[in-house]
């Protein structure tokens, strides 16, 4: 999509992503050798954001627990480390199961769906 | 730029305000500390802190008082030299305190802000629910 108006004072128009249309033609094909895969585990970029999001949590709440046996020992050094990363982990983690509660939700509703 | 910056930023200010705060403690501790009069007088601490470059604060040095000191009468004392001279810190209590309730208000401000800024992404994530 080319938008000259705007291109010309140096924006770019935004073009929304294109689904990969592989899938659909696969399934399409009549009498086709190969049958039809479907998107599969971490190769999806849905499943390679929930996995990025996965390991991110790990991250933040690793800090977190360290920070906690930190405290817990004596070896804190400033109090505010260990709440600030708390609530990161806290946050993080909450984002993290609304966002699996919303893909659940949408795979429930396309379940739903007449055929 | 991240999604936590917010804390971030909140969390270098704390971080600045405790070591102030640890600074003036160790200030008023020793506003009392005489020295021989051969020896340098306790040097005052004051942070040296310079916002960074990717926001927030960031302390970079601890400045020192004057190592002369103030030279007092006090023959009593054993360490007193032979005119009965011995050398306290030049240190300011009133200032020390008045810096004391400063960064004890800053530090409850950047608090705030941590608090708030949980507020704003427990909102966030309350973006399309029902």
């Amino acid at each position: 999509m080319s938008v000259p108006g705007i291109e010309a004072i140096g924006f770019t128009p935004w073009t929304a992503p294109q689904l990969s249309t592989d899938p659909l033609s696969a399934a399409g094909a009549v009498g086709g050798t190969q049958a039809p895969t479907g998107p599969t585990g971490p190769n999806t970029e849905f499943g390679n954001l929930v996995l990025d999001g996965i390991d991110r949590l790990e991250g933040v709440q690793d800090r977190s627990d360290q920070l906690a046996v930190k405290a817990a020992t004596g070896d804190l050094t400033s109090i505010h480390d260990y709440t600030l990363a708390a609530t990161e982990a806290s946050v993080t983690t909450q984002l993290t199961v609304a966002v699996r509660n919303r893909a659940l939700e949408a795979f429930n509703e396309i379940m739903r769906m007449p055929v | 730029m991240g999604a936590f910056d917010l804390l971030r930023i909140a969390g270098s200010s704390l971080g600045m305000h405790q070591t102030w705060l640890d600074a003036l403690a160790n200030n008023i501790a020793n506003v009392n500390t005489v020295t021989s009069t051969s020896q340098s007088a306790f040097q005052a601490q004051m942070p040296i802190v310079q916002s960074a470059p990717t926001g927030g604060v960031e302390v970079t040095g601890i400045a020192l008082g004057d190592p002369q000191g103030r030279l007092v009468q006090e023959p009593d004392s054993p360490l007193a030299d032979a005119n009965g001279y011995v050398r306290a810190p030049d240190i300011d209590l009133a200032s020390q305190m008045t810096q004391l309730v400063m960064a004890q208000r800053g530090f409850q401000a950047s608090v705030q802000v941590t608090k708030n800024a949980q507020d704003t992404y427990t909102a966030a994530l309350q973006i399309g629910q029902r």
